[in-house]
């Protein structure tokens, strides 16, 4: 075994060209395959029957999830053979430029069960949070690596911290869960950047006890407090227990796939955030236990890179695309089982949304990218 | 390499991350294992929906095991749009079989719609043909339907049924229990919309369906009945004529008729009334008089026919015999009122027994008044008057009568010629029963036995009697009475030729006095020795002649002629007797 570990191919490309990357990570390219796929079965599963009574086609949920998928796939396969620092000096622009779009969407947007979230150019549309994310994630991550050597002084900090805390303020104002993300991002970047760690507890406990008072304050939070304690006894608890329902039927094994009955309408829009419970009940225990033990290797294997990254640079930015992967998805079946209160965040991967699969698999590619440069140890 | 701090920072929110899953698998497998059966019966509660399938209503027989009421299967066809694959053959085949116009099919099968109903009420050949065919996304479904073959025969006594073949008026209300039996169900499961899953397991549970009902009825008996009563309330031009055949034995009823009937097969159909202009109320008190059995659902005086009672209650207080003497002027006066006899000149001095078959007032209030309201009040106890007749229809009344504690002289006086109080057609024949069987106080009833369809087995309904309320010597001298008013009396009409008639006729003029409406009746039974059928034709307003003995008694003497033969009653004399009778001179009755 010993003997065939140093591979020719890769000593002679190695030889050749020191900069270019040296290493495809075809595991993590598969996770992320595997749970494109995965997405696109259950989207399909989930939005059939209602697609085929609303348009006739039990085809058009899927279709156009398809679409983005492969798009997004190789968008995603560009953005890895693209050298990470080329974003370096575009994040800027980029900033400004979600910060734009984001301005617009308050004032123009497309309003979608009562938010408005998305812009509409012809007949493509989109949604600019979703974008922003990746900008966010690129800046932050560059600001900091600049400032890095100072970044415990305050002004520095702010100086990092400014324009994505402004996109996500304005995110916030019609979309507090995505803001939420956005700024649980901006934090774990500036965090892993500092050598401290006594500020960033003491400013976590502070943000807790911030929205423990904003609960309390806002009086219909606190009904959503209520409802969450006790689903069954609120109206407002409908979708929760419908998700309950849903879990709790699928029982170990599940039902089988397709075979879920909470999807037919049970369920509002059963495709979307609330995706997580009929694979539940279709796949039951086994397959939700795989399902994030999926989510698991991909977020443990993205922690290996940005352990291994060859810079600060590429570290944080696979450190932004974590915190955005994992926070989504703790928070996301954390809803669905009434875990915490509920609110609005789909599932990575598996929920339907074309933007927020795209975004998600360019911030795959932009990992992908910091793999592949990688110094491997020498033999 | 990012420096180590940085390493170590990502390394512990890596495993807080993975702290996190484990929590939240943990979650997942409370909610999955320990949980699972209460979310699983909870989201069943809300996916299954119980279809029901109409249990086969109990037919109903009359007492020869004749169908009266029965059920009509019927099909209903409809198109599942996503089901179909041949959409062509489809259109062309639905409107060929089911007599359709092709556009107005082609639309419906090219309908959007998760079901559309083509045709209802199908015809099962017609709708065998259909499945024959094997149509994909065609539906039929199967269902009864309420069909009564004889149309209007009864239609007051058997009531129709509603959309859900549940009983609305009549003999239908009353044993719907019997007759509805038990609906079945298929669980199916739906979506949030209620629409059923195909391909989804069933569970079905087939409907058990209801018991077969025998009543008294005897359809020929009741077509007699009303081909007679019919015949009279159209040469009367009556408002309505009802008939009432029992046996007095036993209480069961062969013919209950009110005329006019209506179509049982379209009973909100009005008769012989436009009901364009009306208002719903208006229509549907229309349709409830039209629906009304007067026979037991209304009172009326009840007039001379109810002298029997009085007569009754006198012999059996045994304050007259049938050969005292009374003295008619005419009238008699009561404390300060005067009453008239139906002959005003009087009948002069006549026995008791040609006071009945003079049908004379003063010799009922004489007899009345001897009997004393005591007295008179518990006969009439004994005869059932207070109570209902316990007829197993819906909706019976109850006699309307003075207050013991009111009656005095005067009331006494026109109660003993059957005036100033109201009961039942039917509480006067079961009274009179038990006055011409003896003493025997029976329940009228139609229900005779129920049979289980499946298992055959018979249930014999009982009903109560109540034997010896009058003496027997008392109800051997009223037939003997009775049969001479119909012999030599004011009921000679009602003879019948070779058979021994005893009856009773009456003419009651209706309230409010002087509006010269009445109600003609004639109560006969036969044979007068041991009288095995007992009847009364009541015709409500005739016009013209409105004497109970002169229109009445011949229509009953008619039904009588037909059904005696039928029922098997030997004719009790010859034709020389016949003659004999024939040439008896009549004295005209009333009151």
């Amino acid at each position: 075994m010993a003997r065939r570990r140093p591979t020719p191919v890769r000593n002679k490309r190695k030889k050749k060209t020191v900069d270019k990357p040296v290493y495809f990570d075809y595991q993590f390219l598969f996770l992320v395959m595997f749970l494109v796929a995965l997405g696109l079965v259950m989207v399909y599963s989930t939005s059939s029957y209602t697609a085929d009574l609303k348009t006739g086609t039990p085809y058009y949920y899927l279709l156009r999830q398809g679409v983005f998928g492969a798009v997004g796939i190789a968008v995603m396969l560009v953005f890895a053979r693209i050298d990470y620092h080329f974003w370096k000096n575009l994040s800027m622009l980029m900033i400004v430029g979600a910060i734009i779009l984001l301005a617009m969407v308050i004032v123009v947007g497309k309003a979608v069960n009562g938010s408005s979230r998305w812009i509409e150019i012809g007949s493509i549309r989109f949604q600019p949070s979703e974008v922003a994310k990746i900008a966010i994630i690129l800046f932050t991550a560059h600001m900091a690596t600049i400032k890095a050597a100072r970044i415990g002084d305050f002004k520095i900090l702010i100086r990092v911290a400014f324009l994505p805390m402004f996109a996500t303020a304005l995110i916030a104002v019609e979309n507090l869960s995505t803001a939420i993300i956005c700024a649980a991002i901006i934090f774990m970047i500036i965090f892993v950047t500092s050598p401290k760690i006594k500020q960033f507890v003491l400013l976590g406990l502070a943000v807790v006890g911030l929205m423990g008072i904003f609960l309390v304050v806002a009086s219909y939070r606190m009904q959503r407090i209520k409802v969450w304690l006790d689903p069954e006894k609120y109206e407002d608890g409908y979708q929760t227990m419908q998700a309950l329902y849903a879990i709790g039927s699928g029982g170990i094994f599940g039902k089988g796939l397709g075979q879920s009955i909470q999807k037919l309408g049970f369920i509002p829009e059963s495709h979307n955030d609330m995706i997580f419970s009929v694979v539940c009940e279709e796949l039951g225990l086994f397959g939700a236990v795989c399902v994030i033990g999926l989510f698991a290797l991909l977020i443990w294997r993205c922690v290996i890179i940005a352990m291994s990254a060859p810079d600060l640079y590429g570290a944080l930015i696979v450190v932004g695309v974590i915190t955005h992967l994992s926070v989504q998805v703790l928070v996301n079946i954390a809803v669905v089982t009434n875990s915490i209160p509920p609110t609005g965040v789909p599932l990575p991967f598996i929920s339907y949304g074309g933007t927020a699969l795209l975004c998600l698999l360019v911030e795959m590619g932009l990992v992908l990218s910091v793999a592949s440069r990688i110094n491997m140890p020498k033999e | 390499m990012p420096k180590t701090f940085t390493r170590k920072k990502i390394f512990v929110c890596a495993i807080m991350l993975m702290t996190a899953f484990t929590f939240l698998i943990g979650r997942l497998s409370y909610l999955m294992i320990w949980k699972s059966d209460y979310y699983l019966e909870k989201a069943e509660a809300l996916h299954q929906r119980e279809r029901s399938i109409k249990a086969k209503r109990g037919v109903i027989y009359d007492r020869n095991g004749v169908e009266i009421a029965g059920n009509k299967p019927v099909c209903s066809v409809s198109v599942i749009h996503s089901q179909i694959t041949d959409e062509e053959s489809v259109v062309a085949a639905l409107s060929s079989i089911l007599n359709l116009s092709e556009d107005t099919v082609r639309k419906k099968v090219e309908a959007n719609t998760i079901r559309e109903k083509i045709k209802s009420n199908v015809d099962k050949e017609t709708a065998d043909m259909l499945r024959e065919l094997g149509l994909d996304g065609v539906m039929i479904d199967e269902d009864y339907k309420r069909y009564y073959p004889y149309g209007s025969l009864a239609s007051k006594v058997l009531g129709f049924t509603g959309s859900d073949n549940q009983g609305i008026v009549g003999l239908e209300v009353s044993y719907e229990d019997v007759l509805s039996g038990t609906p079945g169900s298929i669980l199916t499961l739906t979506d949030a919309n209620g629409i059923e899953i195909k391909n989804e397991a069933e569970g079905r549970i087939e409907p058990i369906p209801g018991d077969d009902l025998y009543i008294s009825i005897d359809v020929n008996i009741q077509k007699y009945a009303e081909q007679a009563a019919g015949k009279v309330y159209k040469a009367k031009q009556a408002k309505r004529v009802s008939v009432i055949l029992m046996n007095p034995q036993n209480g069961e009823i062969y013919a209950m008729v009110n005329v006019p009937e209506y179509d049982l097969n379209e009973p909100y159909k009005l008769i012989g009334i436009n009901s364009k202009g009306m208002t719903d109320k208006e229509k549907q008190d229309a349709l409830n008089m039209m629906w009304r059995n007067f026979c037991i659902n209304d009172t009326y005086e009840p007039g001379s026919t109810f002298k029997t009672v009085t007569a009754t209650a006198a012999l059996e207080e045994g304050v007259v015999s049938v050969n005292d003497t009374f003295n008619c002027p005419g009238f008699r006066v009561v404390e300060d009122r005067k009453i008239r006899c139906a002959r005003t000149t009087g009948h002069g001095t006549e026995t008791f027994r040609q006071g009945i078959m003079n049908s004379c007032n003063p010799v009922f209030i004489d007899v009345g008044a001897r009997v004393g309201v005591t007295k008179m009040y518990e006969n009439y106890e004994k005869l059932g008057l207070f109570e209902k007749t316990g007829i197993d229809l819906p909706g019976e009344a109850n006699s309307i009568m003075h207050k013991k504690e009111n009656v005095g002289a005067v009331e006494l006086a026109t109660m003993s010629f059957g005036q100033s109080f109201q009961i039942t057609p039917m509480q006067l024949l079961r009274a009179a029963s038990a006055i011409i069987n003896g003493g025997k106080l029976v329940t009228p009833h139609f229900a005779m036995y129920y049979e289980g369809k499946d298992s055959g087995e018979r249930h014999v309904f009982e009903y109560s009697e109540k034997p010896g309320v009058i003496k027997k010597e008392t109800s051997d001298t009223m037939r003997e009475l009775l049969e001479a008013v119909v012999a030599e009396g004011g009921g000679s009409k009602g003879q019948v030729p070779g058979y021994r008639i005893g009856g009773k006729t009456a003419t009651s003029e209706k309230l409010p006095r002087g509006n010269r409406k009445y109600i003609s009746s004639f109560m006969g039974f036969a044979p007068a020795n041991n009288p095995q059928i007992l009847g009364i034709v009541m015709i409500d307003e005739p016009v013209g002649t409105y004497y109970g003995g002169t229109i009445a008694a011949p229509v009953l003497s008619e039904i009588y002629e037909n059904i005696l033969p039928y029922l098997g009653i030997k004719a009790d004399y010859s034709e020389e007797k016949l003659k004999e009778t024939m040439s008896t001179i009549y004295i005209e009755e009333g009151d």
